[in-house]
């Protein structure tokens, strides 16, 4: 069975957008400078102010990757992976629970959760279709693109896929490196439309501690690829942004691997 | 395609296993008791499992890794699940657990121990356990699942869910047989950050009552064997008939008003199962006795499914948050073999905005369709349904 990309988003160091991350790693555009976080309209700026960096970093980009579909078919069901989640608000939590008062923000504690990128998504969008969120630490952007693909295949499609991390904080960065923040989303859809950035195909192998693949990156890139765990979906995206096919074997498990046949299609 | 379930377990305050499960429920004893949480100065009852111990964990050292593993010990679980990875082989074995709070139980101690420099201590550098994945990465290595897994986190519906994205795997192949559960142990954040949004009772819960003022937070471990083709001497005859999964897209923390995504979500399982509401013999209800969720629930129930008789088993164990959609789904399928339908515990009045039946003695009808709720923040809602499975391959109660 063919799937396609039909829209995608992205955030992240030196790139607002995916043409820009595109030419980035073509290396034919120098970094933008980016702000702190950025902010999707799609939110209304009193929630927004209230929203993590994680849910405006996955939200951003999964309204980039839907823009050109009319209101009406924006309404898909959604996969939500990230292998840190926020770390902001744990240490948050932890060091309130460390202290004597023990008092916790309400609005803190419930967007402490997971699935808040996904809250805030199908909030801000009237989504009543399903939404998942996905945690599988160095592995959570296979897993999240296996159980996307599995929905579009079982229950049809389009299946919006978002992937992000941000910074991990100080104490934490001792054991999760994270330094830049980093998101992207992509539109899968069963069947091939007349217009799509590239088909896939795909099959879960057996593979022994399979390795995430070494490719080409501008320095700034192979540095979030390698620290950013959301990043690692840079290796799907790069054969787009050269326009060349490519077999991508992507750690899934200990004993298995997510093979994927990425074929980017020439746009019309 | 039938999904059949091949072996269940169950931990949570009240029981520690399936065998205790089925005597506390008909002989009505919860677990519930007055917060005695290190630290902890909340005026609250709790689900708390005593026996849980962490001993021997090395680096996955946390208390939830310590109740998964207490719960995978119970009965012949880890014997069976040993037994499907001969049969299918060890990649086709997959792996989907829910859990709200992963470890972060460990992460909370780490803050109490950070050295001078503010950093973590050589003990609590656990990269395995600080993340939001660990329960997944901890079952895989434990029990040397090999195949597939994936760590599903959207709150309180997290172990619910796993039931559906299970039965895609198998649907689509991916694996012959998949280990799901959940898992989620007591902390301060939990406790605590409830405590803030004011949804705690001081209270025993008393879910679906008049009188009732918030919720308990409750600890438990649960896993299910699931597989499409059942093993000879391997089977309960219990089958996932039907899953419906919704998003409310209200609020991220008060459910939609008129339940517009947990009506959704119980449709959609209906659907699936080929079944018409009469056919539910019973409801365990996602009832986590607060005000506005029982309310809003009940409203549903009763439009969608007014014949069939209800209740809400978080008297026995409180609310479980991402281990209530297993811990439930067991209570409920069990239900379709032992015929025992748990009783609304620690309900003395029903509120009288609620029009439901709600099961109040023994006797009822053995029934032959289940269905289970569970809901959580973010407006992420996710119903199952359950019945006994047809001996030939017939299209009755086939999840579709």
């Amino acid at each position: 069975m063919i799937f396609s990309i039909s829209g995608i988003g992205a955030w992240g160091p030196g790139f607002t957008d995916w043409p820009q991350l595109s030419a980035l790693m073509r290396g034919e555009q120098d970094s933008a400078a980016t702000a702190e976080a950025p902010k999707p309209a799609v939110i209304p700026s009193n929630e927004r102010r209230r929203a993590p960096l994680s849910a405006k970093l996955a939200v951003e980009v999964c309204s980039q990757a839907t823009a050109h579909y009319p209101a009406s078919e924006r309404q898909m069901s959604c996969v939500f992976a990230s292998g840190l989640g926020d770390t902001e608000l744990t240490e948050y939590m932890c060091r309130e629970l460390a202290g004597e008062k023990k008092q916790l923000s309400p609005t803190k504690f419930h967007n402490s959760v997971h699935n808040a990128p996904a809250g805030y998504w199908t909030i801000a969008t009237g989504c009543s279709r399903p939404a998942n969120a996905v945690a599988g630490l160095y592995r959570s952007v296979s897993q999240g693109l296996l159980e996307a693909l599995v929905q579009c295949q079982t229950e049809g499609g389009p299946v919006l896929l978002a992937v992000y991390d941000t910074p991990a904080t100080q104490t934490l960065s001792s054991l999760y490196p994270c330094h830049s923040p980093f998101a992207a989303a992509v539109v899968i859809t069963p069947s091939t439309p007349d217009a799509c950035e590239a088909t896939l195909q795909w099959e879960v192998e057996p593979g022994e501690d399979t390795q995430w693949p070494e490719f080409f990156l501008p320095d700034l890139l192979m540095s979030c690829y390698k620290t950013n765990i959301a990043a690692r979906l840079l290796a799907v995206l790069a054969p787009l942004s050269q326009g060349k096919s490519a077999i991508l074997r992507l750690p899934l498990s200990v004993g298995t691997c997510l093979r994927l046949q990425v074929t980017p299609q020439p746009i019309s | 395609m039938q999904i059949h379930v091949l072996d269940y377990q169950t931990t949570t305050a009240a029981w520690l296993n399936v065998e205790q499960m089925r005597e506390a429920l008909a002989t009505r004893r919860s677990g519930l008791r007055p917060n005695d949480l290190d630290g902890s100065d909340v005026d609250t009852w709790i689900g708390r499992v005593p026996e849980v111990d962490a001993a021997g964990l090395g680096q996955w050292c946390s208390r939830n890794n310590a109740l998964a593993r207490f719960c995978l010990r119970q009965g012949g679980f880890e014997d069976t699940v040993a037994k499907v990875q001969r049969h299918f082989g060890n990649t086709r074995v997959g792996l989907i657990l829910g859990s709200s709070t992963s470890s972060i139980d460990r992460t909370e101690q780490a803050y109490c121990h950070l050295d001078a420099e503010g950093q973590l201590t050589a003990d609590f550098s656990q990269d395995v356990v600080h993340n939001p994945g660990a329960l997944c990465l901890f079952v895989a290595d434990y029990l040397g699942i090999r195949g597939p897994s994936q760590l599903i986190n959207t709150a309180c519906s997290s172990s619910a869910k796993v039931f559906a994205s299970a039965s895609r795997w198998l649907q689509a192949g991916v694996v012959d047989a998949v280990l799901v559960g959940g898992c989620d142990a007591l902390g301060l954040s939990v406790v605590h950050g409830f405590n803030a949004l004011q949804l705690v009772s001081a209270n025993p819960c008393r879910p679906l009552d008049r009188d009732r003022d918030g919720i308990n937070i409750g600890e438990a471990a649960g896993f299910a064997l699931l597989t499409v083709s059942p093993l000879e001497d391997l089977c309960t005859g219990i089958v996932l008939e039907g899953y419906g999964e919704s998003s409310d897209a209200y609020h991220m923390s008060h459910p939609h008003p008129e339940g517009r995504g947990a009506r959704q979500a119980m449709v959609a399982a209906l659907d699936r199962a080929h079944l018409n509401p009469q056919s539910i013999g019973y409801i365990n209800l996602h009832g986590t006795s607060s005000r506005v969720n029982d309310t809003i629930e009940a409203e549903v129930v009763a439009s969608l499914l007014p014949n069939t008789v209800c209740s809400s088993t978080k008297g026995w164990t409180g609310h479980t948050l991402g281990a209530a959609g297993i811990t439930e789904a067991i209570i409920a399928f069990d239900a379709l073999n032992t015929g025992i339908l748990p009783v609304n515990l620690n309900l003395e009045s029903i509120d009288p905005e609620i029009s439901i039946s709600v099961v109040v003695r023994d006797g009822y009808d053995k029934p032959e369709h289940v269905m289970t709720n569970s809901f959580g923040f973010g407006g992420n809602n996710c119903s199952l349904i359950f019945g006994l499975g047809s001996t030939d391959s017939g299209v009755s109660g086939a999840l579709a």
